[in-house]
């Protein structure tokens, strides 16, 4: 799989879209370092690869060329051993190196497979590192096999948990569901190319959103915008379809992307973001049919932010891929801009001479983004802290994830109104937000029995292969 | 003059709420005379969400079996599930005290409020004390009043629950103005219905499995010597059917009862099923094996967990009686030959009692039938008469006629 994460001058160069964003792409851990190598991301875009890890030779090996092992005092430079408590504070020694890897990002995307000692570990705070200096974070976490094991399902769902709280979306891949997309004889290998693929197609349909030439281009504070809320489910799948009736068949290949058929997942989404790619042949027509099937699907027209890229090599092909998020399980984490009291360090320099000033500006400020949605980027803008936002801010602790705040409730779910109302016990469904990713048995108790969840279908924790 | 009495039968369930009405005549016979139903809300895996919602429902169904048989409820007995469940083994052992060996009725109350006297933690309250083995000096006995000895063993099976989860249920009914007379799970009140004394006797497990959760209960020599709960019913397979086949729940609900199957075959392997059926835009072909794999794959780790949680015990020499299946889900094709291959021993489905009228022979209705058999047996019967009176003679006649 090879995306090019190309910038294409002319319109988008002069609109300052693909301008100087930085994008970088992290790897951490074993698991989230192997499927940057095997990604093979071009390095002629912004998106710059690194890699995070406490193994100095599984390190070594990596051709990816920024690295940075961390922990040499708590690992002596050896992996973890599955302890993700170590995996924390091997970051935690190392947050400045950590701090200087993601400032000055405007996008940081987090691959990660959860359930061993570094990923699932370290990647809760690097993603909060990166969310304080303001970058956007997209992580993208592979779920244990369940015959893996209870304690490496249980160390993962709570780092997903955390990492929900401090990243803008969290694409959780149950590595289960690789069972079910893989060919009849595939290899392990084959499975895991899998899971390489899909968070490729989905890093590679952000990125290309915010690079490539299309039909419709997607900038930056819109992105931003589709992620304002954090810490609740996402909803992420893919489609393709070739030749004939590609949209037709990129829509059915949508309606059954198994990613769309885990507990894990949302069903409708407040925010959706929807990637259309196809070749010179994509009319407007076809992405208004994309674009109607979609949002009936999966909700709300109304914040929908669509793109539509024209890849020249992909002649009467789609691929659709849509990232939905909600305020379901998550409550309100607006994005906030980073606090001042932060020990923000000065971002080295920018390339382009240009301040970047996250603190300012950021999406955190929803008022703000509906009107100046014309601005392309409104990190330029140089906006006083405003001082509406300051009175909400929380007055506690250094602490970042404390950065919950209620903000005057502008994006409302849609989709549980009674809920998100319901003022009362709003503390206490925060906390359980990671426990209530289950699909229909959503905020039922845990169905645990020899550490494995019941509710979870039976088919997938077995690894049976179900045919459609 | 004949004394009556109008008691309800309250199952709520994760699928539907079931009340029936009885008469009790002269403590002696019980005649069903009204029912009601009401679709659940609020309720999964057996347990109450939301209370409002679930009491709505249930006072629905009340009111119902109220108007259908004319007349008002005097009392409530209501069936109870739920993971929260659980049960231990205690025994009560008293050395005989009088001079002359023979068991006299202070013994066995001794022994008795001694099986039941292990203090449970503070949020747990017991449900039920099921006595079972009775031994005096290490043999079995019936019935020990009176009998040579010097020590006595009473046996009890403990079942205990969730406080707030058991309050919760009282306090639906109680919020329709009516007193709770006992509670009795539901794995015993579907066993009393469904199991007959003979295979009591020789050793049965009876498997209830509701829409949200499957409660089962193993008989051996004549006891009731474990119950336990799964949380997991038709809802899991609807659930599970949704996900694997890409289909929406109702959908996959239909899929269930129209085609589901428990056991893959041959045939099955390259049949067919219309998604809705009805040939419209929208409708797809979706593969019988798929949708029999997910449910086998389900129900056969369903039976795997009773099988762990009943342990070594579950042999096919402790169960001549065999495996007795009843309960909504429990109407899958199939579901008998792979129960059977799990536990090794014969499997049947559970037939409620002849003398009940057609429409509640369903083995839905189990649970409700079995409740108001203990309200006319009184679920102590379980409980020895210490010498007051003597047992048998007002042995109650359980004749259940549908109104």
């Amino acid at each position: 799989m090879d995306i090019s994460l190309k910038t294409t001058d002319g319109e988008i160069g002069e609109t300052g879209v693909g301008d100087g964003l930085r994008v970088k792409i992290i790897g951490v851990g074993g698991a989230g370092t192997n499927t940057v190598d095997r990604l093979q991301f071009g390095e002629q875009g912004q998106a710059r690869l690194a890699a995070i890890n406490t193994d100095a030779q599984a390190l070594a090996s990596s051709p990816i060329p920024e690295k940075l092992m961390i922990g040499r005092s708590v690992t002596r430079g050896l992996s973890t051993g599955g302890e993700a408590e170590l995996g924390r504070k091997a970051a935690e020694n190392d947050v400045s190196s950590i701090l200087n890897m993601v400032s000055g990002m405007d996008l940081v995307f987090i691959l990660v497979g959860l359930g061993g000692g570094t990923g699932s570990g370290a990647a809760p705070v690097v993603a909060r590192q990166a969310r304080d200096q303001g970058a956007l974070v997209v992580a993208f976490a592979t779920l244990p096999f369940s015959l893996e094991g209870g304690r490496r399902l249980e160390i993962a769902e709570a780092a997903l948990g955390e990492l929900r709280l401090v990243c803008d979306a969290v694409i959780p891949l149950p590595n289960d569901l690789l069972l079910q997309q893989a060919e009849e004889n595939a290899t392990v290998l084959d499975a895991f190319t899998q899971a390489d693929d899909w968070i490729g197609r989905g890093v590679g349909s952000i990125c290309a959103m915010l690079f490539q030439t299309g039909l419709i281009n997607v900038d930056f504070a819109t992105l931003k915008k589709a992620f304002c809320v954090q810490g609740g489910k996402t909803l992420f799948g893919l489609g393709r379809g070739e030749g004939g009736d590609f949209v037709e068949k990129a829509l059915q290949d949508l309606a059954l992307c198994p990613l769309l058929h885990t507990p894990e997942y949302a069903r409708k989404a407040d925010r959706l973001l929807v990637n259309i790619i196809g070749g010179t042949d994509l009319g407007i027509g076809h992405v208004n049919r994309v674009m109607a099937a979609v949002t009936e699907r999966f909700g709300s027209k109304a914040d929908t932010v669509l793109g539509a890229v024209i890849d020249d090599n992909l002649q009467s092909t789609v691929e659709i891929c849509v990232i939905g998020t909600t305020d379901v399980g998550g409550g309100r984490y607006v994005r906030q801009p980073v606090k001042s009291y932060a020990a923000k360090p000065k971002p080295p320099e920018s390339p382009q001479g240009r301040p970047i000033d996250k603190a300012q500006g950021g999406p955190a400020a929803p008022k703000l983004d509906l009107e100046e949605t014309s601005a392309p980027d409104n990190r330029e803008s140089d906006y006083e802290p405003l001082p509406e936002l300051d009175s909400v801010r929380p007055h506690d602790g250094a602490q970042g994830r404390s950065t919950e705040t209620r903000m005057p409730q502008v994006h409302q779910s849609k989709l549980k109104k009674t809920e998100a109302n319901d003022g009362t016990d709003q503390e206490e469904f925060l906390f359980v937000s990671e426990e209530e990713q289950r699909g229909y048995f959503d905020k039922t108790d845990r169905n645990l029995f020899d550490g494995e969840d019941l509710d979870v279908p039976t088919y997938l924790r077995r690894g049976i292969r179900v045919t459609l | 003059m004949s004394q009556s009495k109008i008691v309800a039968a309250v199952e709520i369930g994760t699928s539907k709420t079931v009340v029936l009405v009885g008469e009790i005549v002269n403590g002696r016979s019980l005649s069903v005379i009204g029912m009601g139903q009401s679709s659940s809300s609020g309720v999964k895996k057996g347990e109450i969400l939301d209370f409002k919602a679930a009491s709505n429902s249930t006072h629905a169904a009340i009111m119902g079996a109220e108007k259908s048989a004319g007349v008002n409820i005097d009392a409530v007995y209501l069936a109870q599930t739920g993971r929260h469940l659980e049960g231990f083994n205690n025994k009560g052992s008293v050395t005989v005290s009088a001079a002359d060996g023979h068991v006299s009725g202070s013994d066995i109350e001794r022994a008795q409020r001694e099986g039941k006297s292990k203090e449970l933690p503070q949020d747990r309250v017991y449900i039920h004390h099921i006595k079972n083995e009775v031994l005096l000096d290490g043999r079995k006995v019936d019935e020990p009043y009176h009998m040579k000895g010097e020590r006595l063993d009473i046996g009890y099976w403990s079942i205990h629950g969730d406080e707030r989860r058991v309050r919760d249920h009282i306090h639906v009914i109680n919020g329709f103005g009516l007193p709770v007379e006992d509670m009795i799970v539901s794995s015993i009140a579907s066993g009393s219905m469904v199991v007959g004394d003979e295979e009591k006797k020789a050793g049965a497990l009876v498997l209830d499995i509701g829409c949200g959760a499957t409660d089962w209960v193993l008989y051996q020599d004549g006891y009731i010597a474990r119950t336990g709960v799964v949380a997991v019913g038709g809802d899991h397979l609807t659930n599970d059917l949704a996900l694997g086949l890409r289909v929406n729940r109702r959908n996959a609900d239909k899929l269930k009862l129209q085609c589901g199957k428990a056991i893959l075959e041959k045939d099955d392997l390259t049949e067919k099923v219309w998604m809705v059926g009805d040939h419209m835009i929208g409708d797809r072909h979706i593969p019988k094996k798929a949708m029999v794999q997910i449910i086998e794959a389900r129900l056969d780790e369903l039976f795997r967990i009773v099988k762990k949680q009943i342990g070594p015990r579950c042999t096919a020499q402790n169960l001549p009686g065999g495996i007795i299946l009843t309960g909504g889900t429990s109407q899958i094709e199939g579901i008998c030959e792979l129960a059977a291959k799990v536990f090794g021993a014969e499997a049947r489905l559970g037939v409620n009692p002849r003398i009940v009228s057609e429409d509640l022979r369903g083995p839905e209705f189990s649970t409700v039938l079995g409740l108001l058999h203990y309200a006319l047996t009184g679920q102590h019967a379980e409980e020895f008469n210490t010498g007051a009176h003597e047992r048998g003679i007002l042995r109650k006649v359980v004749k259940l006629i549908a109104g």
